[in-house]
């Protein structure tokens, strides 16, 4: 679990206090302004994360907007085509929405000598998402596993099949619930499995979709429906459900505080992997890219996009461990 | 075809008046009409699917009205409807309402209805869409001044004009020149149109001259080697041509800067409907309206510039607005260059097929392959293109030809001709098919008439045979198109790509880049529908990609048509 010690050490990180409304996200003033220098071009090829996919290409538009010739291509088909693309260089980022496994690293060091090097995008918390008609409030993560998992890991010792199972009365109590998710090559789907169902195994009746935005679309047609994916996706006809870590205790909504302070418990960062040489620096196109991508130009994207921007502290840390300055 | 089956069935009619009563069954009626039933419904189903497609896409950019709602609460909204739905409110929500308001749910049943308004303004709210109920409503007014700003970021504004700045001139609400305001923002759409020329064609070219001096240097170094005497002279060249260019580049980009600040100049200030105010400047303004006062004209010139912008812009906001031409394009030229290879492939291996080959057992089982060929699942094809064409074919170009490019692959990842190539697998088998059959239904007698006159088999077939077959030839490339362009999953891995607004055919030399990635339309529409942030905003541009991808398939097609019926007229009076 690196990320949530990471996730953790980022809320230690944190030092201006946010005045963040419900809604509306604020950028960390502290962020580095971006610079435009000159002699930037060559092209970048970006596969990986369908999550990230419209960020990457917020981002690339940005980039395109300060050097036109910078030739950029996007393809995101899920986190798992990111780290083969990095090894066959295909492409200069892999952008995915869950950490690399040891395996994936390992293949990359097998070719290369070092391992890839990522830096953090953006934050996201992962929201399980109910039609807007839904009265249910809260559920806690144990539930959640119930609902989606047909091994239990989370350990409740019940199976969660309708609506009446998690107490809810009416017409609901016999409906039973409909379950919406990712396909098995998106690190949404990877990263939901591991946190929230503990690495247990997806109930067969999941309906796999392929993309985040079409979960929303079938939670928003289907009154009875549940499904998870980026709090970004969300639109007027879901609202996402608050969760707590274990049955009894607060529920967290999935906001943007939440996420930073690392109380929301399934909140994640994503990330965009790449090649770096240790004893080389980075050639230029690309070091600007990072660079635009982790200033206050690229991380307005982000809250574009629906995320939740990184704060500074952390862009400095990213910064110096691929040894660029801003 | 279905027709012909049906007539054949029936039986030759009863006479007139007979009186012996004959059997239903017996004379095929009810299989006549369960035929008749069964075209009707087909039909039908194909004119509901593309009236459908046809309303939502041709509604999708009409201007709508704004509607400021005040609720009961106090809250206000600004926002244009967009649908409306019939709901059940939870019990305690209606218990709690006014006695008056709980009668009028009370007599639809406990139902009440709500409408999505889309209120824009992403930036400040941090959503766009929302449902408001109709019972919390006061009253909804359409004030004559709000006005709806496409901007280039951030989506849609809805709001009013707070003040404008025109280069120093300033106006406040109220004394707001409307039309030295449209001027002036007509001038900084026109700078900014010039900023993107510079920026995309002249600085791009001088770019690509910059790249590919560099590739040739490298070239030389992997060839003859860094240390050589004809390394360090081309070097030294190489370093005066590029310094030449960069005051090239440099001219430009002052040029465009120059442009630029220019444009910084003109700004205008909006507020939205509560008063929280938004500072941009005019040339990030894609257009502007004010939403309740427009005539029908005025709404029909916000339609056609739509559409407009739509068929021959750049798509901006992570594909989700601006236009999609480039996927026009790639879609267009992928096809075209697949029915390129497809064409001559299909059409020999037919010929050999039916004209020279013996027929028996082995031509049996070749034509049984082929057949089954056109049933293999096209993502099949597609991880056959990626393995075969790309990484095997295209990475030994790449080591061949591009070694200075490398570890950046060339022709060594999807592009535009492995697309093609693939999906002429793909289609092959029914040109196949559909030649041997053309070849097969030119009269024995004919190439009996040449072959009698003395002429070979080839000129018998170059001359008599094939032209007589190339309206049915013509016909499976049209099958064959029809299908190429509709296809969509294989491409996914060998080509097509979410953002590649560099065209696969342009002014730079070779003009045509067999090994870029493209865009396509089908794959947008998959994009927009499953992969964009708001869905609600993605769905009406789901439906006009759709409507254009099959008017670009239906226009495809009835060019091909149109030629098979001027090969056909050509023919039609010289059978004997």
């Amino acid at each position: 679990m690196n990320h949530k010690s990471a996730l953790a050490a980022f809320a230690v990180m944190l030092t201006a206090p946010f005045a963040v409304a419900a809604q509306t996200v604020n950028l960390d003033p502290a962020l580095p302004d971006y610079k435009q220098v000159s002699g930037v071009s060559g092209s970048i090829k970006s596969i990986g994360s369908d999550t990230l996919n419209n960020l990457m290409t917020l981002w690339a538009e940005g980039f395109k907007a300060m050097y036109p010739n910078v030739k950029i291509e996007i393809e995101g088909k899920g986190s798992g085509t990111a780290p083969p693309a990095l090894v066959a260089g295909t492409a200069q980022f892999g952008p995915m929405s869950r950490p690399m496994r040891a395996t994936e690293a390992d293949e990359f060091e097998r070719k290369f000598g070092y391992k890839p090097v990522a830096m953090r995008t953006a934050v996201d918390a992962l929201a399980v998402f109910v039609h807007k008609d839904n009265p249910l409030q809260c559920l806690s993560l144990q539930q959640v596993d119930a609902i989606f998992s047909k091994t239990r890991k989370g350990g409740l010792d019940k199976d969660i099949k309708t609506w009446g199972d998690i107490g809810m009365t009416g017409e609901w109590a016999a409906r039973p619930i409909s379950l919406y998710g990712r396909n098995s090559a998106s690190g949404t789907y990877g990263y939901f499995k591991e946190e929230a169902l503990a690495n247990g195994d997806y109930k067969d009746s999941v309906k796999e979709q392929p993309g985040s935005s079409a979960v929303v679309q079938g939670i928003a047609s289907d009154k009875f429906a549940i499904g998870y994916s980026g709090i970004g996706y969300k639109t007027a006809d879901v609202r996402a459900v608050a969760i707590s870590r274990k049955t009894g205790d607060t529920c967290i909504e999935a906001n943007v505080d939440n996420a930073y302070s690392g109380d929301y418990a399934i909140a994640r960062f994503m990330y965009v992997y790449f090649n770096k040489n240790p004893n080389q620096p980075l050639d230029p196109a690309r070091a600007e890219f990072i660079k635009f991508v982790l200033s206050k130009q690229g991380q307005q994207g982000v809250i574009k996009d629906g995320y939740f921007p990184v704060t500074a502290p952390l862009v400095r840390n990213d910064l110096k461990i691929l040894g660029l300055m801003m | 075809m279905p027709p012909d089956s049906g007539l054949a069935l029936t039986p030759t009619a009863a006479p007139r008046g007979a009186s012996r009563p004959t059997d239903l069954l017996a004379r095929g009626e009810p299989f006549l009409w369960g035929l008749g039933g069964a075209l009707g419904f087909g039909v039908m189903m194909i004119a509901g699917f593309l009236l459908l497609v046809l309303w939502n896409g041709i509604a999708t950019f009409y201007p709508r009205p704004i509607h400021v709602v005040t609720l009961v609460n106090g809250d206000v909204l600004a926002g244009e409807p967009t649908r409306t739905e019939s709901f059940r409110p939870p019990a305690a929500e209606v218990a709690a309402l006014p006695p008056s308001t709980q009668v009028t749910v009370a007599t639809k049943l406990g139902f009440a209805d709500r409408t999505l308004y889309r209120t824009g303004n992403f930036d400040l709210y941090g959503d766009d869409f929302r449902w408001v109920t109709d019972y919390a409503i006061a009253r909804i007014t359409t004030p004559p001044d709000l006005y709806l700003f496409e901007r280039l970021e951030w989506g849609p504004f809805i709001g009013r004009i707070k003040s404008v700045d025109l280069a120093g001139a300033t106006f406040d609400a109220g004394g707001i020149p409307l039309e030295r305001l449209a001027v002036a923002h007509d001038e900084a759409r026109r700078r900014w149109r010039q900023i993107r020329e510079i920026e995309h064609d002249e600085i791009g070219r001088v770019n690509q001259q910059i790249e590919s001096e560099r590739l040739a240097l490298r070239k030389m170094e992997l060839g003859a080697g860094a240390h050589t005497p004809e390394y360090t002279d081309a070097a030294g060249r190489t370093e005066a041509r590029v310094a030449a260019m960069t005051r090239e580049y440099e001219g430009l980009a002052a040029r465009a800067a120059a442009l630029k600040a220019e444009n910084a100049r003109y700004t205008i200030a909006l507020a939205d409907i509560k008063g929280r105010e938004k500072l941009l400047p005019l040339a990030e303004i894609m257009r502007f309206y004010p939403a309740n006062d427009l005539s029908i004209f005025g709404k029909l010139g916000v339609y056609v510039s739509r559409w407009g912008e739509f068929l021959t812009a750049e798509p901006r906001e992570a594909n989700t607005e601006g236009g999609v031409f480039p996927a026009i394009f790639g879609t267009f030229a992928m096809t075209l260059l697949m029915v390129i290879a497809v064409a001559p492939f299909g059409v020999i291996t037919a010929l050999y097929l039916r004209e020279y080959a013996t027929q028996g057992r082995l031509v049996s089982v070749v034509r049984i392959s082929v057949n089954n060929l056109a049933g293999v699942p096209s993502i099949v094809y597609g991880v056959f293109g990626l393995g075969f064409f790309a990484y095997i074919v295209g990475g030994t170009i790449d080591e061949v030809f591009f070694p200075e490019r490398l570890p950046n692959p060339t022709f060594g990842t999807g592009g535009l001709l492995w697309s093609a190539l693939t999906l002429a697998l793909l289609t092959v088998p029914v040109v196949i098919v559909a030649t041997e059959e053309a070849l097969a239904a030119v009269p024995r007698s004919v190439r009996e008439g040449s072959l009698a006159c003395g002429a070979s088999k080839w000129q018998t077939i170059r001359r008599i045979v094939l032209p007589r077959a190339m309206p049915g030839i013509m016909t499976g490339l049209i099958l064959a198109m029809a299908r190429g362009a509709g296809e969509v999953a294989p491409l996914m891995l060998v080509g097509v790509v979410k953002l590649a607004p560099e065209l696969p055919i342009d002014g730079i030399f070779p003009y045509i880049h067999f090994e870029r990635s493209f865009m396509h339309l089908g794959f947008h529409i998959y994009d927009v529908g499953f992969q964009s942030r708001n869905s609600e905003a993605g769905k009406p541009m789901v439906f006009v990609t759709t409507l254009l991808l099959i008017a670009l398939v239906a226009l495809m097609n009835a060019t091909a048509i149109m030629v098979r019926n001027r090969l056909k007229q050509k023919f039609s009076g010289s059978q004997f």
